[in-house]
């Protein structure tokens, strides 16, 4: 309920019927308030505060991987990406790094960058099956997939993955 | 793809010894590593939940839970790729603040509006439902009751929500989220085509040498299909990217020339193009004497607000007031061909969508002030921009478009949709195609991208519009009405002929208590519409009961008096229909949890609840004036409907005796379940039997689906409309690709909306007598006109508002998702360092954003991926918190009735 949307008068009643009908919501089950309810727990009529929040300043290499989500989703970004994007036709600075076949099948000793898997390399499109030389255009924008995580407080659990 | 694929690719990425791998089966690689994890998983084909683009999705299943998803390898779409927001669709059913319970506003056992929630069961929510509706309907009739309904229907919820409404309540007060979406570029294919959606597909990308975008951040907002743009340009360094925007974006990254311009003055830059195009000779003659005719409209049509202040916060009056007469500035003066200082009245507000024939000499003529120094002067977005600079880069768009033997696809959404243009500049983009004769063939065309996933599949080609019905047709049509009632097996007169109130115009009928009753389904319209502080007020304080079918708890549920627990795409059969007429379908995949219901469930069993008299009785309509029928009434049709006045909406609408054929189980499931069948009992199968009853609007009329089984075949990842003899069309309008062309004629504009018209000049009719240009499409002349509200002393900045990557619309599923929260955990306030200095802020800085219609709080970002120019600010809509719609203007383009979400004025400063 918002205080908000109601009249002074209506608001008073309403806190009358609280203090002497305590008993009387009970018949009808535990209540929830609306603004309770959804992401930010407030009233509509609000203005919430702005959380400030940061994303990684670890250097590549410095950081532990992040845990996949599931098998076959994207890995997330575990440092700061700010000195390394945009992305553009002339720059490809993530590419540069974590561009490095020579590593898949590799042990990966700390501080070497994950390497660009196979699937990357492989023109689902056009060639499928077929591992090539190169990195595939419709992979190059590689924070379509892979983004940083900041620190943020969580915001709502969930169980997926869970037995 | 040719020999010298990849060598810039070579050239700018590092690649190690890799030889030793190349030929490697990447099969063998992948499944080696999943094999044991697999066993026991059922894995079965979907389609994202999240934007138009439509990808593919595999999905393994196991003991009623999704496990993983993967994106579809044989998918056309998107060939094994998704974005970061697809690649978690597993995860957005498993949030844990799932609504799992019918949620009712109550106090001391009884349903109060200003009660907390209390779980209440469904039939008690139904109760509720039922008598709220019938005291609404009894004291305002059928305009007394309204649906949002939503671009991620699947189509079979669509269908059912417009039978329901159109047919069995006999109210139009039925409008999508769409509106907000989609609309202005539906008004455009209507009046340029005479019928609806894309004549191209995602081919296009491979076939053509140019894209265009125009407001179309395409990196984040179909970042599949920015994945084969990027390919495409990669791949051979004769293709050219440009972006032109309002703010610097991902997109511009890729792209080989980026063109800054102010708000709204994207109309001068395609006059200009279209001018350089007369000019420079490029008319292509031979397919614009053939396949086109001229055509224009009038400019004094207000900008879709009010026209009354009886609502109106002292704030707003002024810019409210423009919608009745605007005052023109210099530049719409010039553009328009009439004097500086010019007081306007607008006098076509309820005519906006009139238009006329012209000659080519008066098209000409029109575009004739827009020379390249007026455009430059007027368009130029970055005042750090150098002029001469500015005026190469609309030369060089201009080189582009017409170089003869190079191939154009232009982009497009929200910037030119969300416009108080935006049929005129949708109508734009087609006018440059058409001009050039790059139209309706591989790799050349005017593609309008849509926003979300069954914007067309439901909104479009179902018409869940409050003017439409399906396959196109219209309600105040006489002959729709007829053909429909037919296919329904309706009375006469039972549709109501009367336009129903468009998505923004259902919540100012809120505010008016002219709409007491209001349904919303798998949308969120109390976040998502302009100038929000008005309609959340008006939910709560005003005599309304509002009904709220959602997954999660949003803003639309806080102010919601019901709230329905919904299933979520995986728990329901369902349909998509994505922006290159693809149509998709896919099986229930896990049970709802709780008692959560699909939404097609909801709409049949409510339906439950009418006896034919209730509502099929005479009734009436305020306001209702058309040929046939007595002034502000609908007849009674009981007598004539064949049916006992006793039967029930379900029977006559749902459960009727051709759909109780389609029996459930069928097996097409392949053990797959269908909750909705079996709750609903009589053993048919809903999705499947409606399904096939609305494929008949369509069929034999150039929007032919295929049956309901195709769909499901191993070798099919959904069909492109009109699919005809089992054969999908690539490309419309086009003898080569299209059955529905007249054979000999080479192009075929045959959509039959609009084809006879009366001519004139640019002032206005002349001959009221009508030509016919059957087979034709239109190019119009639209002139320039300036944005309503616009920055000033007090209000200093432009705002524009949209999407962020990672987040899906109010952000309800994507937010429940941590990897996506962490990535973006709040929408930002994107704004120029040197503004942000201006005003005391920096780098994280809290900061005040306020317009004449409300204010709200957010951090500033000033070195994030977005990169306005001064005098411009942007801020996501996605973050609940940061409740910007509280900021934005509700005008709307006058013809299409869609909202302006990407421009308004106003000023930030330190809190």
């Amino acid at each position: 309920m918002n205080k908000h949307s109601r009249s002074p008068l209506i608001q008073t009643l309403a806190g009358l019927v609280m203090l002497l009908a305590g008993s009387a919501t009970a018949f009808a089950g535990p209540s929830i308030k609306a603004d309770g309810m959804g992401l930010s727990k407030s009233s509509v009529f609000s203005v919430p505060e702005p959380a400030v929040s940061h994303y990684p300043t670890t250097q590549p290499g410095e950081s532990k991987l992040l845990p996949r989500a599931y098998q076959g989703a994207p890995p997330q970004v575990p440092h700061s990406v700010s000195e390394f994007e945009p992305i553009t036709t002339q720059m490809n600075m993530c590419a540069a790094c974590h561009g490095q076949p020579a590593l898949w099948g590799q042990k990966l000793e700390k501080g070497m960058p994950t390497p660009i898997p196979p699937s990357h390399y492989t023109d689902l499109r056009n060639a499928p099956g077929k591992v090539t030389e190169n990195l595939i255009g419709a992979r190059y924008n590689c924070n379509q997939c892979h983004v940083p995580q900041t620190d943020a407080p969580a915001l709502v659990k969930n169980s997926f993955g869970r037995k | 793809m040719t020999v010298t694929r990849r060598d810039f690719l070579k050239q700018s990425v590092v690649v190690s010894t890799a030889a030793a791998t190349v030929g490697l089966p990447i099969g063998e690689l992948a499944e080696a590593a999943t094999q044991n994890i697999e066993a026991g998983w059922r894995w079965d084909r979907g389609v994202c939940r999240f934007c138009g683009v439509g990808c593919g999705l595999q999905i393994a299943t196991h003991k009623g839970k999704i496990v993983a998803t993967k994106a579809d390898v044989d998918a056309p779409v998107n060939r094994g790729l998704n974005c970061v927001k697809g690649y978690f669709n597993g995860k957005i059913p498993y949030g844990h603040d799932r609504l799992t319970k019918p949620l009712l506003r109550m106090k001391n056992g009884r349903f109060d509006k200003h009660g907390d929630f209390v779980a209440v069961s469904w039939e008690r929510a139904f109760d509720e439902m039922e008598k709220q509706f019938k005291r609404a309907h009894k004291e305002l009739g059928p305009t007394g009751v309204g649906f949002f309904a939503s671009g991620q229907h699947t189509v079979q919820e669509g269908y059912a929500a417009v039978k329901l409404f159109k047919a069995g309540f006999r109210t139009n007060n039925l409008d999508p989220n769409a509106r907000h979406c989609m609309a202005s570029a539906v008004a455009a294919f209507m009046q340029t085509f005479g019928i609806d959606e894309p004549s191209g597909n995602y081919d296009d990308i491979e076939h053509t040498d140019t894209m265009v975008l125009w407001g179309a951040n395409m990196a984040e907002m179909h970042p599949v299909l920015w994945t084969r743009v990027t390919d495409r340009r990669l791949s051979d360094p004769n293709v050219r990217v440009v972006n032109l925007t309002t703010i610097s974006n991902r997109s511009s990254d890729i792209a080989d020339m980026e063109i800054i311009f102010k708000p709204q003055t994207d109309l001068a830059i395609m006059n200009y193009l279209a001018r350089e195009i007369v000019k420079r000779n490029a008319v292509n003659w031979d397919f614009v004497n053939k396949h086109c005719a001229f055509a224009t409209g009038p400019s004094d049509i207000g900008y879709g607000m009010r026209g009354t202040d009886k609502f109106d916060y002292e704030a707003e009056k002024d810019t409210n007031g423009k919608e009745l007469t605007m005052q023109l500035d210099e530049a719409e003066a010039t553009g328009q061909g009439k004097q500086a200082g010019q007081t306007v009245e607008q006098k076509n507000r309820a005519s906006a969508g009139k238009h006329w024939l012209i000659g080519f000499e008066d098209f000409k003529k029109g575009v004739e002030p827009y020379t390249l120094e007026f455009v430059a002067e007027l368009a130029k977005g970055d005042a750090d921009e150098p002029m001469e600079g500015f005026k190469k880069k609309l030369q060089a768009l201009a080189d582009l478009y017409i170089e003869k033997n190079r191939k154009v696809v232009s982009f497009w959404t929200m910037g030119f949709n969300q416009h108080q243009r935006g049929t005129w500049v949708n109508e734009q983009a087609y006018m440059v195609h058409l001009l050039l004769g790059k139209q309706a063939m591989p790799g050349n065309g005017a593609f309008s991208l849509t926003g979300q996933p069954s914007a067309c599949g439901t909104a479009r080609e179902v018409g869940t519009f409050s003017h439409r019905l399906p396959a196109d047709m219209v309600v105040d049509n006489v002959d729709h009405r007829a053909h429909s009632e037919q296919l329904w097996g309706l009375p006469p007169k039972t549709l109501n002929p009367k336009i129903g109130s468009h998505f923004t115009k259902l919540l100012r009928d809120l505010e008016d208590g002219q709409l007491k009753w209001a349904w919303i389904q798998v949308c969120n319209p109390f976040q998502d519409t302009a100038n929000a502080n008005h309609w959340i007020k008006a939910a709560r304080e005003k005599d309304n009961f509002i009904v709220v079918s959602d997954v999660y708890p949003g803003i639309s549920t806080k102010v919601a008096d019901l709230v329905l627990p919904s299933a979520i795409i995986f728990e329901k059969w369902g349909a998509y229909g994505n922006a290159e007429r693809r149509t998709q379908l896919w099986r229930e995949q896990i049970p709802p949890p709780g008692q959560a219901r699909s939404d097609i469930w909801q709409i049949i069993e409510f339906s439950k609840r009418f006896k034919l008299k209730e509502v099929w009785g005479e009734q009436k309509i305020p306001g209702l004036k058309t040929e046939g029928f007595e002034d502000g009434k609908l007849p009674d049709v009981l007598s004539g409907s064949g049916h006992s006045p006793d039967a029930s909406l379900y029977d006559v609408l749902f459960a009727t005796e051709a759909n109780r054929k389609f029996k459930w189980p069928d097996t097409v499931a392949k053990g797959h379940d269908n909750h909705t069948a079996l709750l609903l009992g009589d053993h048919w199968f809903p999705e499947k039997a409606l399904f096939e009853e609305y494929a008949q609007f369509g069929r034999g009329h150039a929007h032919d689906l295929a049956d309901f089984d195709m769909y499901f075949r191993d070798d099919v990842r959904g069909l492109k409309w009109p699919v005809v003899n089992g054969k999908e069309t690539h490309w419309r309008f086009n003898e080569a690709y299209d059955p529905y062309v007249k054979k000999g004629s080479g192009f075929d504009f045959y959509g039959p909306a609009g084809k006879s018209l009366p001519s004139g000049d640019l002032n206005g009719v002349t001959t009221q007598e009508k030509t016919n240009i059957a087979g034709k499409a239109k190019i119009f002349f639209r002139p320039y006109a300036a944005p309503v509200e616009q920055p000033d002393q007090t209000y200093d900045l432009w705002l524009s508002t949209g999407r962020v990557l990672e987040h899906w619309h109010s952000g309800t599923m994507t937010r429940r998702v941590r990897e996506l929260h962490w990535a973006v955990p709040a929408a930002q306030i994107f704004m120029h360092p040197d503004d942000a200095k201006a005003r005391g802020l920096k780098q994280n800085s809290t900061a005040w954003i306020e317009s004449r219609r409300g204010k709200i709080k957010a951090t500033v970002e000033t070195k994030g991926r977005n990169r306005p120019a001064k005098g411009m600010v942007f801020v996501p809509w996605f973050d609940e918190g940061v409740f910007i719609n509280k900021l934005t203007l509700d005008a709307t383009c006058p013809i299409s009735k869609q909202t302006d979400f990407k421009k308004c004025a106003v000023k930030i400063y330190k809190a």
